[in-house]
């Protein structure tokens, strides 16, 4: 009997690695994680207020899980949780969704291509590409030019190709599951700022000496 | 004398070895092979690939020592400069300092559905540039 009434008590909860919400919404345990529990008291935890976002959080809130089990150990005494994978959970709040106005993103697409366009042109000064090619098209053919265009061009075209052979999927139809490295590297950089935020925007994670 | 070559021949050796590791290293690094093998879903070929690479650096190390000559048409110039350009372009494509702008454009100023427009302003950049060079920059 003693057996059943513990399995019965036991609450677990996974919390969810990040999460979006709106700008004064009220956060509830079921938003920042999973919950097995017993009927009877699953429908009032998941109904459990766990923060409420105000003006003064800034874009980017920290939940500990500790800070979670102390509002259910206070809510139903008699509960024993049991936490599985992440520690914490990332609230990304959501501003009101600011569209990039098209003269700045003319502007941006002209920075790149015109930065881009620099960067490649020192490129080829830097490693001596004209002479390669001169060289290249010398043993070839035997003859010597000054422009070697019936390589060159060829050689921009593919340059071009190239990239977007190495960003994007032009045989669009995934043969696999595996992500493009530009979507990696957007994962990383979110990652990242996960981490840091978990680390520092979390005060439980720090704790520093004071200085008498 | 014979100390002499032998020495050359040692030293020669040696500079070849850490130059090729380097080469190799480098490519490492831009996971350029991998992302192919994984564009053409030839895993189980990587050796041949490797050999490619191996072959083709002694062939252009020979090619730039012993200046042969084999009177081609110009002709065989054009695939040679287009598969070298696709090289290159993934090179440049691969270097992280083009692939960290992305995440920071988007994050930072917002421009999350605008990222194919913008790639592409890269790449167009890229062949207008290397264009320009060729055709006009270099007379100057």
């Amino acid at each position: 009997v003693w057996e059943v009434n513990v399995m019965e008590n036991t609450v677990y909860i996974r919390m969810r690695n990040r999460i979006q919400a709106n700008p004064d919404q009220p956060v509830f345990l079921k938003d920042v994680a999973q919950i097995i529990a017993d009927e009877t008291v699953i429908s009032r935890l998941e109904k459990l207020k766990i923060y409420q976002i105000t003006k003064e959080d800034k874009n980017m809130i920290v939940i500990d899980v500790m800070k979670i089990i102390s509002f259910m150990k206070e809510a139903y005494g008699n509960i024993e949780v049991q936490t599985i994978g992440p520690a914490q959970t990332v609230i990304e709040v959501i501003y009101k969704k600011r569209g990039v106005s098209f003269p700045l993103f003319v502007l941006i697409w002209f920075l790149l291509f015109f930065g881009s366009a620099l960067a490649i042109m020192n490129f080829h000064e830097d490693v001596s590409m004209q002479s390669v090619q001169q060289r290249i098209y010398t043993i070839l053919t035997g003859k010597e030019v000054k422009k070697p265009l019936l390589f060159q061009i060829p050689y921009s075209i593919g340059l071009g190709l190239g990239m977007i052979l190495f960003f994007n999927h032009i045989f669009k139809k995934r043969i696999n599951e595996e992500p493009s490295p530009l979507e990696m590297e957007m994962f990383n950089y979110q990652q990242n700022i996960d981490q840091y935020v978990i680390m520092y925007e979390n005060k439980e994670n720090i704790n520093k000496l004071h200085d008498y | 004398m014979i100390i002499k070559i032998l020495i050359v021949i040692f030293i020669g050796f040696a500079g070849g070895l850490t130059v090729g590791a380097g080469f190799v290293a480098f490519l490492v690094v831009l996971g350029i092979i991998p992302r192919l093998t994984q564009l053409s879903n030839t895993v189980n070929k990587i050796h041949s690939y490797e050999w490619a690479v191996v072959i083709g650096a002694v062939t252009g190390a020979l090619a730039t020592l012993r200046d042969p000559s084999f009177s081609l048409s110009p002709l065989f110039l054009i695939p040679l400069g287009f598969t070298g350009g696709i090289f290159i372009g993934m090179l440049a494509a691969a270097l992280t300092e083009v692939l960290n702008v992305f995440p920071i454009l988007a994050k930072r100023v917002g421009v999350h559905e605008k990222m194919i427009p913008l790639l592409m302003a890269i790449v167009i950049g890229k062949i207008f540039g290397s264009l320009f060079q060729w055709i006009y920059f270099v007379d100057r």
